[in-house]
């Protein structure tokens, strides 16, 4: 398992478009993944827990993923969440 | 079709999904915003609203309100989640002319008001008052049976009907 912190550059945080785009990308990776902003640990494979977490620019989150191909998923989604492409 | 829906008592693998907002009922594909016209959070509808109250389609459990109040996540009882997006480009505006009735965690039922918005401010600082309703749990649906291009009333004309998984 792993598990990164990264803090969140999306201008308007994980908000539809991005939560979407995120998601997506969570799902296409076979590891198990979750994300969490202080407590609560969401599945990132959820459209409406993502939206949840309501992550605004400038906050720190973690992601945790756990399977075959979770240093893959980590890097890929850890870009989405520092890049400012998405937003 | 919603003669239909009236008439026979839904079974449990059914859910009918009320009108949140009174307006006119447009394909989501008509959304001028390709995170909802793609479908990129889930299957649904739009509604252009004629007023600014926004109430429970379903009786179930909020489980998301962004702290700008533009958008809300309800999860019936059945266990779909739907969200509904006031307008469109909406998270830019802050909050500015909304208002929430309920928070992350409440119990709701048909037809109970959740947030109430200014129109005009959305009109005038949004890109369009397109309000977005979407199933964001596809997982769980088998299909969608919808009906647009016609006038619905809050909590009265029911704007879809889910077949779910069994």
């Amino acid at each position: 398992m792993l598990e990164k912190k990264v803090t969140v550059h999306l201008k308007n945080g994980l908000h539809a478009r991005p939560a979407a785009q995120f998601v997506k990308t969570a799902t296409s990776f076979k590891s198990s993944i979750s994300i969490t902003k202080d407590k609560d640990y969401i599945n990132a494979k959820s459209v409406m827990g993502v939206m949840a977490l309501a992550v605004t620019k400038g906050e720190e989150v973690i992601i945790l993923a756990d399977g075959p191909d979770e240093n893959e998923a980590i890097t890929t989604l850890e870009e989405f969440l520092i890049g400012g492409d998405n937003d | 079709m919603f003669k239909k829906w009236f008439g026979n008592k839904t079974n449990h693998h059914e859910e009918v999904i009320m009108a949140p907002l009174n307006g006119e009922v447009i394909p989501l594909e008509q959304v001028p915003d390709p995170t909802f016209s793609e479908k990129m959070l889930g299957d649904g509808v739009a509604i252009v609203p004629r007023d600014g109250l926004v109430v429970s389609p379903v009786k179930g459990e909020v489980v998301q309100l962004f702290s700008t109040k533009h958008a809300i996540g309800i999860r019936s009882e059945k266990g779909l989640e739907i969200l509904i997006h006031v307008g469109l480009e909406t998270v830019s505006m802050n909050g500015e002319g909304f208002e929430s009735y309920v928070s992350k965690g409440d119990r709701v039922t048909v037809g109970q008001p959740v947030i109430r918005f200014s129109l005009e401010t959305v009109r005038e600082n949004a890109k369009s008052t397109i309000t977005p309703i979407v199933i964001t749990n596809p997982e769980f649906i088998n299909s969608i049976q919808i009906e647009t291009n016609k006038e619905v009333r809050a909590s009265e004309t029911p704007i879809m009907m889910i077949t779910m998984k069994e």
